[in-house]
């Protein structure tokens, strides 16, 4: 058994592949009547929330910085996106790639102002853009359609294959195992020690090699990008964007996903997504005052999380599991476990 | 621009009219020492001093008001400090430790050994996410540098253990193999006995001679405790209210005057 | 000319709204070492708790006022004495953490104590206008500039005269030699998130009347607030307060010379771009971090 551990532990994608595989049988076990249909929907979204927050953690759990733009990239890439399909009828493929590209040179401009001082100005200034860019969702009409909404369809893949609701799903899926695998790649090595470095001793990740300004960059740039996948996902998938979606109250979700789930948990970021916004969805809807009730209750998980719990709630199984092997050894502390 | 990087070839490092104010009071006041290959060379003073700031210029974290820095680094290449970044100190070869140990506690022993060799990292970002064939020898080759390093120090076993709950004698040997990753030319350790008995300062004065003889570097001690400076330093330096009192070999120090004064009282 | 006039007019009322949210936040950040993003959001809070004592109970304005004002207090020694005091192991990065999830608790409560719909706060003084070379201000601008000034001049005598001022100030230099040298830092801190609750709260009362009061409220005062902190520097108490004129002047002359629709987006803008030449704000220092 603890062979096999270790060897998950060495093939992490292993896991992640096993996971999507996972994911994938929902919407067959919504045509065998197991789920309703809208689960798909709303499995589906919270997967495109994970990538986004997955991009988070990056910045934040990896590298400390607090980013209130989230929402604000996500919803220009939605508009990108749909504007570059619907209007200029330009391929799914092209498009995709212009709706990352653009956020992220944005994101890497406002890094490049607010990153040179303190982290703390990122959060600032973060908040500044998003309430830019809802502004500017909300006015740009031409672009954006405005307070109507922009629409668009599910993917055109290669200018062949006319994606549904259904396998528009499964390219969600497939998309948050390559990005699982990718970030899980990445901190497990050189940047993430380096992120980690910055985060823990800004001293010592300088006298170390650590290129301070650079790395908050990569960080920040990485979490743009991944948000405005999810921003591609989103808008070919539930097919609308409003402006009112992209303000303040997500880019705090995002925010609940991570802590509550777990900092630095790519498992964690998942279950956080699941727990913020799958939860309430699927299951609280009939309490009344619901949609408030679970906000007060993410702020105030939040909260334990970060003063009781630190490493969220994922590692839950993690302390289960040395509590077991605790009273398996007769309450004596081995001090070789990691 | 040559010209200005001469330095006599035996010299690791040459610290010549080092000065730096804060806020209109002089920290370290036109400060001169060399420091020469495979030295052991210390840095003592009373608290206050200005012991801290000189190597805090020296390694860039402050930048210094006057004063040339030429250092000897990989490639017997010699570079003025002062015209480097703090995150580019390490690629000559200059490295230096934390009297707070500051190594990061959410990550395992090894991965903290491996931020020393961040630096020397030449895969690109792109084939590390993807883990290309040479992302993956790379990180196999440092990691087995790492696990090297360890065994040398002796905690090898606990490469897999979380830094963050581990003994401070342990932290200490940690740090000391981040530091070693880097093939460093001069250390610079930062009163490395701090926190220790005399057993364990014993201890320490080995693995300072050891890694010296081992690793080809010259060491720059800065230390209070002047037992190991005494023992195993070359040549040293005493400085007070930042400027400089004397250098000289250790007995040459003992029995010197205006070091006897400025240590009144102090061990 | 005299259109100038009136703008810088109304720029000194709505600056001074954003001064006291401003000093709100540099008050705190000083003595707690806490960005607080919560500011706005639990003063919109106390906000509806003076609308809700003057349009569901009845009270005259000035006592549902105060009542706001009370309300503002127990929030804040409550934000300080449930929470915050449990945070000696807890990063800064984590503190402001904490404040953002205190955003989701306030603005979850809000509508189930009081309701969705919008409710309408009247002006202080309710009518009457001066008349000033050409340009005119109402009575309640007026008397809202005034007492934004007084309340932050009563506060700076406070900070630079007092023993209580000259505690705050020390604490919130260095609150670990503070409390060594035996200033009471709990209840620094304590009478900090109070006075912040307060400052949020009139400047909640100023803004209410102009527009209604929603959720929404203190969104863009909050953001102008952060913004000002950052233009003036997070190392004074009167660098934020100028940064903040400075906004609600410039936000003005924007929205009506340039565009009425983007003015306010084309300031933050700017501010950035004025970051990259002054990092450390209008009147800020680099701090040197001890290594």
């Amino acid at each position: 058994m603890k062979e096999t551990t270790t060897y998950f532990k060495k093939h992490p994608w292993i896991g992640f592949v096993i996971f999507g595989i996972v994911l994938a049988m929902v919407p067959q076990m919504a045509a065998w009547g197991l789920f309703k249909q809208g689960y798909i929907t709303t499995i589906g979204g919270t997967l495109i929330y994970a990538i986004a927050a997955l991009g988070l953690n990056i910045l934040l759990g990896y590298s400390g910085l607090i980013s209130l733009g989230t929402a604000g990239f996500m919803g220009l890439a939605t508009y990108i996106s749909a504007y570059l399909t619907m209007d200029l009828k330009l391929p799914f493929e092209v498009a995709m790639i212009l709706a990352i590209l653009i956020p992220t040179l944005v994101g890497i401009l406002v890094g490049l102002v607010s990153l040179k001082i303190e982290g703390l100005y990122l959060a600032i200034a973060t908040l500044a853009v998003s309430e830019v860019l809802r502004k500017t969702f909300e006015e740009l009409d031409q672009f954006t359609n405005g307070f109507s909404g922009k629409s668009a369809s599910y993917p055109l893949l290669l200018g062949r294959f006319q994606l549904d609701k259904t396998s528009t799903y499964y390219l969600i899926v497939v998309v948050l195992v390559i990005i699982m695998i990718i970030v899980s790649n990445l901190m497990n090595g050189k940047l993430g020690r380096a992120l980690n470095a910055m985060r823990g001793s800004e001293a010592a990740a300088q006298a170390m090699g650590v290129n301070l300004l650079t790395h908050r960059l990569i960080a920040f740039a990485l979490a743009t990008m991944f948000a405005s996948v999810a921003g591609v996902l989103y808008v070919h998938f539930i097919k609308f964007s409003y402006p009112s979606s992209w303000i303040l109250k997500l880019s705090l979700d995002f925010l609940a996903m991570i802590v509550i789930g777990g900092l630095r948990s790519i498992y964690g970021t998942v279950l956080g997504a699941f727990i913020v916004f799958a939860l309430p969805d699927l299951f609280l809807k009939q309490i009344p005052y619901f949609e408030n009730l679970s906000y007060v209750l993410n702020g105030l998980l939040i909260i334990l999380v970060i003063i009781f719990y630190p490493n969220g709630l994922i590692s839950i199984g993690h302390d289960i599991k040395r509590l077991f092997a605790k009273l398996k050894r007769g309450g004596k502390t081995n001090e070789l476990e990691t | 621009m040559s010209s200005k990087l001469d330095m006599p070839e035996e010299l690791t490092l040459k610290v010549e009219g080092l000065s730096i104010a804060f806020g209109g009071l002089k920290a370290v006041d036109n400060l001169t020492f060399e420091i020469k290959k495979n030295e052991i060379f210390g840095l003592i003073g009373p608290n206050g001093a200005g012991k801290t700031t000189v190597f805090n210029c020296i390694t860039q974290f402050y930048k210094p008001n006057h004063g040339t820095l030429l250092f000897r680094g990989h490639g017997d290449e010699v570079t003025d400090l002062t015209t480097r970044p703090v995150h580019d100190i390490i690629k000559h070869g200059l490295v230096r430790t934390f009297q707070n140990v500051e190594l990061i506690r959410e990550l395992s022993i090894i991965d903290n050994v491996l931020i020393g060799g961040h630096i020397d990292y030449k895969t690109t970002t792109l084939s590390q996410a993807l883990q290309f064939p040479k992302a993956r020898a790379e990180e196999k080759k440092y990691r087995a540098q790492a696990e090297n390093i360890l065994e040398n120090l002796g905690i090898l076993d606990r490469k897999d253990m979380l830094a963050g709950g581990q003994p401070y004698g342990i932290l200490k040997k940690v740090e000391m193999a981040r530091t070693l990753m880097a093939r460093p030319k001069l250390i610079i350790l930062d009163e490395p006995a701090a926190g220790l008995n005399d057993i364990e300062t014993l201890e320490l004065a080995k693995m300072i001679r050891k890694i010296r003889d081992t690793f080809d570097c010259a060491i720059l001690l800065v230390e209070h405790d002047m037992r190991l400076v005494m023992d195993i330093c070359d040549r040293i330096c005493a400085i007070n209210f930042g400027k400089l009192l004397t250098i000289g070999t250790p007995k040459e120090i003992q029995s010197n005057q205006a070091v006897q004064t400025a240590y009144l009282g102090v061990d | 000319m005299a259109t100038f006039l009136q703008i810088i007019l109304r720029s000194l009322e709505t600056g001074s709204i954003y001064a006291l949210a401003a000093l709100g936040i540099i008050i705190i950040y000083r003595t707690s070492n806490t960005t607080n993003f919560a500011q706005g959001a639990v003063a919109m809070f106390n906000t509806f708790v003076v609308t809700y004592l003057f349009n569901r109970f009845g009270f005259p304005l000035w006592l549902a006022v105060m009542g706001g004002i009370m309300s503002a207090i127990v929030t804040g020694f409550l934000i300080d004495v449930l929470i915050l005091r449990h945070t000696k192991k807890v990063s800064p990065v984590a503190k402001q953490i904490i404040t953002l999830g205190l955003i989701m608790i306030v603005v979850g409560m809000a509508p189930i104590f009081f309701g969705v719909d919008p409710l309408r706060l009247p002006r202080l003084i309710d009518s009457g206008d001066l008349n000033f070379f050409g340009a005119s201000i109402s009575y309640n601008g007026l008397f809202n500039i005034s007492l934004g000034l007084a309340i932050m001049l009563l506060l700076f005598y406070v900070l630079q005269r007092t023993k209580w001022g000259l505690a705050v100030r020390t604490t919130a230099s260095n609150e670990y030699v503070a409390r060594l040298m035996g200033v009471p830092t709990k209840t620094v801190t304590m009478a900090a998130w109070g006075i912040a609750g307060i400052l949020g709260v009139i400047a909640g009362v100023m803004t209410a009347p102009m527009t209604s009061v929603t959720l929404n409220l203190m969104d863009e005062v909050q953001i102008t607030a952060l913004v000002a902190c950052v233009l003036g520097g997070f190392q004074t108490f009167h660098g934020p307060v100028i940064g903040a004129y400075i906004m609600g002047i410039a936000r003005n002359l924007l929205l009506f010379y340039v565009s009425s629709v983007w003015g306010g987006q084309i300031l933050y803008i700017l501010i950035l771009i004025f970051i990259v030449f002054r990092p450390y704000g209008l009147i800020g220092k680099k701090v040197i971090k001890k290594v």
